[in-house]
């Protein structure tokens, strides 16, 4: 009995420790604050999760097959969001009602993120899987160009997107007392545990639960997931079996990038739509990554929710002031050192594991 | 070959030293103002940019350790520098000295840490530490210190080398900073210590089975050249009279690594080639196109790793062996 425990355990080693890793954070929360502070927090934790969940994924899985990092991530997500804000905003979308042209909104996209992705691969990657080192040198300069078209298009301004009417009702008896109720009268906010808590970002979490479970039906359960998963392990015998690797390849990297397109719409209600954010969504996929190893789907997930739980607790830590023992009275710091702190958490893990927590040593 | 080399250097070196007599006498303007003056500003710039770049050849073109976050060490060597004559009113030589030990501590601690992990594990793990730095950079909390979003303005620069009043004496140090570090460099890659950064380029693995501790050379790859990336940046913010967070961004690294593909990795004279080139063509194009030149810049480096992965310089040599064989 104590042999297959260990056998399990040792097979599941990446998992416990990741739970562990959460359940400690959430009994920090729970011991330093009230419940329904600490309930808001972890959901705030999720929804972030949720949406590097989006950016990493499709990182961890091109890099798993392909071996290419792309630093051009950050770039689709960002034109996924510009693009879907355009929609959004246009006289051509006015004419909709909010909640469709918000659909509409996420599946251009996303279908942005995958078209622009596929071009990228086919035309500009390809050609450069002789001189790996270039395929990094080659989608960094592609941010750079990415870049400078958004803002030479939409100039430097951020833009702010409007949440849609499903979840931006204002009325007397807002915020909705209960997930139930919300169905009826659509509030921006609803109650829970007597704190209101943003409906739209319950979405969110939901829209990252649901890619999530799509991405691990798609991988586990059909015949290109099979092939993908094959691929991750050994592109070169799949090719000898038959299966033309080079629109797989193709294939998995509009995946990503699609995924990545719809995440940067999904965000902008919260964060907006700015110049910026790119850079930031690409360097916390990268943590995420890092955190949870590279090539494995399960493990871009849990480090997207380690690192968004992270972002949430430490958010909530800096602004209620930083009070240590020894001191008399609490510092209050900005949000940035928050923000600084998440790339130190991924020098910790690097330290203690340099393969990440699900990653194989290689 | 090699004599050749050495005298034209030499030539380059005096020619680059009476430029700014020879451009007074050529336009009959003093030599402290109008054109001589502007272009003195252009190739001092030109010469602190030449230093970063070479600075990034030797991780990079000698060592083959691609870090994405070489902006960290340029943003902290003009940070350091513009904070302790700002706030601290230091005399210049302790301020590099200090910069010198502030590069030394950063690449050891971002060297211990990034160089456990390989490849493209590096490049993820240098840009988040300098996206790190370039945040706390705008952060406000330190707002009385860096100036936060708006950056460290006023360095007050020794009257000697006041770059606005005293330009041709900024120009010559400048210029000896330059020359300086080439052959500092040069030094380094020319030695024992050199040839095992390149036998770590080529092969690490057939370096450690000679007997190598690659992971200490490559770390003092690291440290040797963020010290002079750090300096560089000091030299720039004294130029400046400012340090920004712009200095941090990844920009910045993207500046060097343009530089250094552009002209051609692994040499030394192709970093220094693609500084001068891309800062007086930058000029050219931002003149000529006004803001949108950077999108330009972007093409063609994409063009240039796509088809000319070894840089002019590189280019260049292959040609002169192409002609040569074709001689014989």
């Amino acid at each position: 009995m104590t042999q297959i425990f260990r056998m399990w355990m040792a097979k599941q080693r990446a998992t416990v420790v990741t739970l562990l890793i959460v359940a400690l954070a959430v009994m920090a929360l729970f011991a330093r604050f009230e419940a329904k502070v600490a309930v808001s927090v972890l959901l705030s934790g999720l929804t972030l999760g949720a949406i590097y969940f989006l950016v990493s994924s499709g990182l961890s899985l091109i890099f798993g097959l392909m071996d290419v990092l792309n630093f051009a991530h950050g770039l689709l997500f960002m034109a996924g969001a510009y693009l879907g804000y355009a929609f959004y905003a246009s006289g051509f979308g006015q004419a909709l009602d909010s909640n469709l042209r918000f659909a509409i909104a996420i599946l251009v996209g996303g279908a942005s993120g995958a078209l622009l992705g596929a071009i990228m691969e086919w035309a500009l990657i390809r050609p450069l899987y002789k001189r790996p080192i270039y395929q990094v040198l080659l989608t960094l300069g592609l941010t750079f160009v990415g870049t400078e078209i958004i803002k030479a298009i939409w100039g430097t301004i951020g833009y702010f997107m409007n949440i849609p009417a499903f979840f931006n009702a204002n009325t007397p008896n807002c915020p909705s007392p209960s997930l139930f109720d919300f169905l009826s009268d659509h509030c921006s906010s609803i109650l829970i545990l007597g704190r209101p808590f943003p409906s739209y970002r319950l979405f969110v979490i939901l829209f990252g639960v649901l890619a999530f479970a799509g991405m691990m039906i798609l991988l586990q359960k059909t015949r290109i997931g099979i092939i993908i998963r094959a691929g991750v392990q050994d592109a070169e015998m799949v090719q000898a079996l038959g299966v033309n690797v080079r629109r797989v390849f193709t294939g998995v990297f509009a995946l990503g990038t699609g995924l990545a397109g719809m995440g940067g719409v999904i965000a902008a209600p919260i964060i907006g739509v700015n110049l910026a954010m790119g850079q930031e969504f690409l360097l916390q996929g990268f943590i995420a990554v890092v955190i949870g190893g590279m090539g494995s789907l399960v493990g871009a997930t849990a480090g997207a929710l380690l690192l968004g739980l992270a972002r949430a607790i430490g958010d909530q830590l800096v602004l209620g002031g930083l009070q240590l023992p020894w001191m008399e009275q609490a510092i209050s710091l900005s949000l940035s050192i928050a923000r600084a702190s998440t790339v130190l958490i991924m020098a910790l893990v690097l330290l203690l594991r340099p393969s990440g927590l699900f990653g194989k040593k290689d | 070959m090699k004599l050749q080399n050495h005298r034209l250097t030499f030539g380059l070196i005096i020619a680059l030293a009476l430029f700014p007599f020879a451009l007074s006498w050529l336009t009959g303007e003093p030599i402290d103002s109008g054109t001589p003056k502007f272009w003195q500003g252009m190739l001092a710039q030109v010469f602190i940019l030449a230093v970063y770049a070479v600075s990034y050849d030797l991780l990079m073109g000698y060592t083959g350790i691609l870090s994405f976050g070489h902006a960290l060490f340029f943003g902290a060597g003009g940070y350091t520098a513009g904070i302790l004559l700002k706030h601290a009113a230091w005399p210049l030589w302790a301020v590099v000295l200090a910069v010198i030990v502030v590069a030394v501590i950063l690449g050891l601690f971002i060297g211990a840490t990034s160089l456990r992990v390989q490849g493209v594990y590096l490049t993820m793990v240098t840009l988040a530490f300098a996206q790190m730095m370039f945040v706390l950079s705008e952060a406000t909390d330190f707002r009385e210190w860096t100036g936060a979003e708006d950056g460290l303005q006023g360095i007050p620069v020794p009257a000697w080398l006041s770059p606005t009043q005293q330009r041709l004496m900024f120009y010559f140090v400048s210029l000896a900073f330059c020359v300086f570090s080439y052959y500092l460099v040069r030094r380094v890659t020319q030695s024992p210590t050199g040839r095992v950064f390149i036998a770590i380029r080529e092969n690490e693995l057939r370096a450690r089975a000679i007997g190598y501790n690659t992971f200490l050379y490559k770390l003092l790859a690291m440290v040797a050249s963020g010290v002079l990336a750090a300096l560089a940046g000091m030299m720039n913010a004294l130029w400046n009279l400012n340090a920004n967070p712009n200095m941090l961004a990844t920009s910045t690294t993207i500046n060097a690594l343009l530089m250094t593909i552009i002209g051609g990795a692994g040499t030394l004279s192709g970093p220094m080639i693609g500084a001068a080139f891309i800062h007086l063509l930058g000029y050219g194009l931002n003149t000529a196109f006004g803001p949108r030149w950077p999108l330009l810049f972007g093409l063609a480096y994409v063009g240039i790793v796509l088809f000319l992965p070894y840089g002019f310089v590189g280019a260049w040599r292959s040609l002169i062996a192409r002609m040569k064989a074709k001689r014989a």
